[in-house]
């Protein structure tokens, strides 16, 4: 960049005391070797461009605000949906853009620079618009991906009840078949948007008990029956509401389904492969930014006479990080790759780079914060809301252990 | 100033050209009926022109936010047919440039100063070197 932008763009940041946003300006770990443009195409660079350009402008240097005061970004979400990024792996013929798994990662882990809380919240609404544009009728793709990709409308995705976590299968929400509709009853727990969005994609229990008795159901915001809970207060992931969403005779036409029922076990689980790389391309995303403010750090602030970047203890851990992120990188783009290929094993390796990533990215933007001492744990230095935002990552769209019991079921019974 | 060569000399010689009025360096940019009024970045701060139209203007960093590409646009940007036009279809006198490089080098290296004692000496210095 020519040094006049640089300029221009720093001046009109002073008023932000975000460092990490005049890094991403000046120094993106670009020319280094946890540059995340290496090994990309052309294309896949320009998007990773838009998406870091974006991120430092629209993103990092609100970020804490939206943290402290649970904001819900709507504005800067649209913004985000005019460019594209409403409906990344949809298609285009309903407003998606039709790219692939690994132009997802690259821009979520690019998006994640400027805020990880958002986006992560908009890779769930990602996933959901997917699952509709490819499980949907040509009817229900046209009804609700449109206003979808555009974030006209927001969508949440409902799986998780208080009795069924990790044991997703055994979920009790049941849907009714009444005529030309289900009456729904039941309810659902760490709801991601829950309150705020519009479109909610329920897996719900049509059939008999087990995975096969599951149906997905498109909710409205208005339906008769349809109510929330109250909002968490989170540790982190603040700039997104959570809430129960509760089903009381709640009345849903029939064309809302998506595809067959007994086939939701098997759409919120395609849904979720997508979904673990999309949250580990967030962890990437904040764990590349806290690498950032750490070699800042450490090369000014100064003890024992010299800066903390002259202390080899400091200096090995700095590389470590480095180097587990780009092996937490290498594996959630590997992921990606079996993914839109459409491997045998892309579930697998899905799972373990979320499990992977998560771990090496929250153990990352961790040492981050304390390689910054007691300013580490002050909210006015962005490190804190990366290691508060990315905890939450080791835990949905599949806790790391079942992460484990799926690669551990694909190696001893596979 | 044009990116490669920093010369600096494109708007201002088109105007030349045409005898239109100039407004180099622009920031900010106004129209108004039959003229245009530039805010221009000059080295003491701004200053603010009315030219006639038509003007040729050159745009500095500061006149505009550029947007964003769009995922969608940056796809359809490799599939945009490139036409490419010889200088001679256009009438244009082609063959080389006539600008030649001379020479490149680097400024001399920085001489050491020089302190004196008192303003008086300063002034004397500075007004045998020429420079006052």
């Amino acid at each position: 960049a020519r040094p006049g932008t640089a300029m221009a763009m720093a001046l009109a940041w002073r008023a932000a005391p975000r460092a990490a946003a005049r890094l991403l300006l000046g120094r993106r770990g670009i020319a280094s070797c946890i540059d995340p443009s290496t090994g990309l195409t052309e294309d896949q660079k320009e998007f990773q461009k838009v998406a870091l350009d974006f991120a430092a402008k629209e993103m990092a240097p609100y970020m804490a605000e939206w943290d402290e005061k649970e904001i819900f970004p709507v504005e800067m979400m649209r913004k985000a949906a005019q460019l594209g990024f409403g409906g990344i792996y949809v298609k285009p013929d309903v407003g998606g853009s039709g790219l692939s798994r690994l132009d997802t990662s690259i821009i979520f882990e690019a998006l994640s620079t400027g805020c990880t809380s958002t986006t992560a919240y908009m890779s769930i609404h990602n996933m959901c618009v997917w699952m509709i544009d490819t499980f949907g009728s040509e009817e229900q793709r046209r009804r609700f991906c449109p206003s979808l990709c555009s974030m006209e409308r927001f969508a949440s995705y409902c799986l998780t009840e208080p009795g069924s976590g990790s044991d997703a299968a055994s979920l009790l929400t049941s849907a009714q078949r009444k005529g030309d509709t289900y009456i729904l009853n039941g309810s659902k727990a760490f709801i991601s948007g829950g309150g705020d969005t519009d479109v909610y994609v329920v897996m719900c229990r049509t059939g008999g008990p087990g995975p096969k008795g599951i149906s997905c159901l498109v909710l409205e915001k208005g339906m008769p029956g349809l109510s929330f809970g109250k909002k968490e207060k989170k540790v982190g992931w603040n700039s997104q509401p959570t809430r129960a969403v509760i089903f009381e005779d709640c009345v849903v036409p029939v064309g809302n389904r998506l595809g067959a029922e007994g086939q939701g076990f098997s759409i919120a689980m395609q849904g979720l492969n997508g979904g673990r790389i999309n949250i580990a391309s967030c962890s990437l995303g904040a764990a590349h930014a806290s690498v950032l403010l750490a070699q800042e750090h450490l090369t000014v602030r100064k003890q024992f006479g010299e800066p903390l970047a002259n202390n080899q203890y400091l200096q090995f851990r700095l590389a470590e990080m480095a180097t587990r992120l780009v092996a937490a990188r290498l594996m959630v783009r590997n992921a990606a790759r079996a993914l839109q290929d459409g491997r045998e094993d892309a579930a697998v390796l899905c799972s373990m780079a979320k499990l992977f990533a998560t771990d090496e990215c929250f153990g990352i933007c961790n040492q981050a914060l304390q390689m910054h001492g007691g300013y580490g744990y002050l909210k006015d230095y962005a490190v804190q809301q990366f290691v508060r935002d990315i905890r939450v990552h080791q835990i949905l769209e599949g806790t790391n252990e079942v992460m484990r019991m799926i690669v551990a079921r694909n190696l001893l019974q596979g | 100033q044009a990116i490669d060569d920093d010369c600096n000399q494109t708007g201002q010689l088109l105007a030349a050209m045409l005898d239109w009025p100039q407004g180099t360096f622009a920031s900010r940019v106004e129209l108004e009926a039959g003229a245009v009024r530039v805010q221009r970045e000059v080295d003491g701060g701004l200053e603010t022109l009315r030219l006639r139209l038509p003007a040729v203007l050159t745009a500095d960093l500061r006149l505009n936010e550029p947007r964003y590409a769009t995922l969608p646009n940056i796809m359809k940007a490799k599939k945009k047919p490139l036409e490419v036009i010889p200088a001679a279809d256009l009438g244009v006198p082609g063959g080389a440039p006539r600008l030649k490089v001379l020479q490149v080098q680097e400024p001399p290296p920085r001489a050491g100063g020089e302190k004196v004692e008192s303003v008086e000496a300063l002034v004397e210095k500075l007004r045998h070197s020429g420079r006052i």
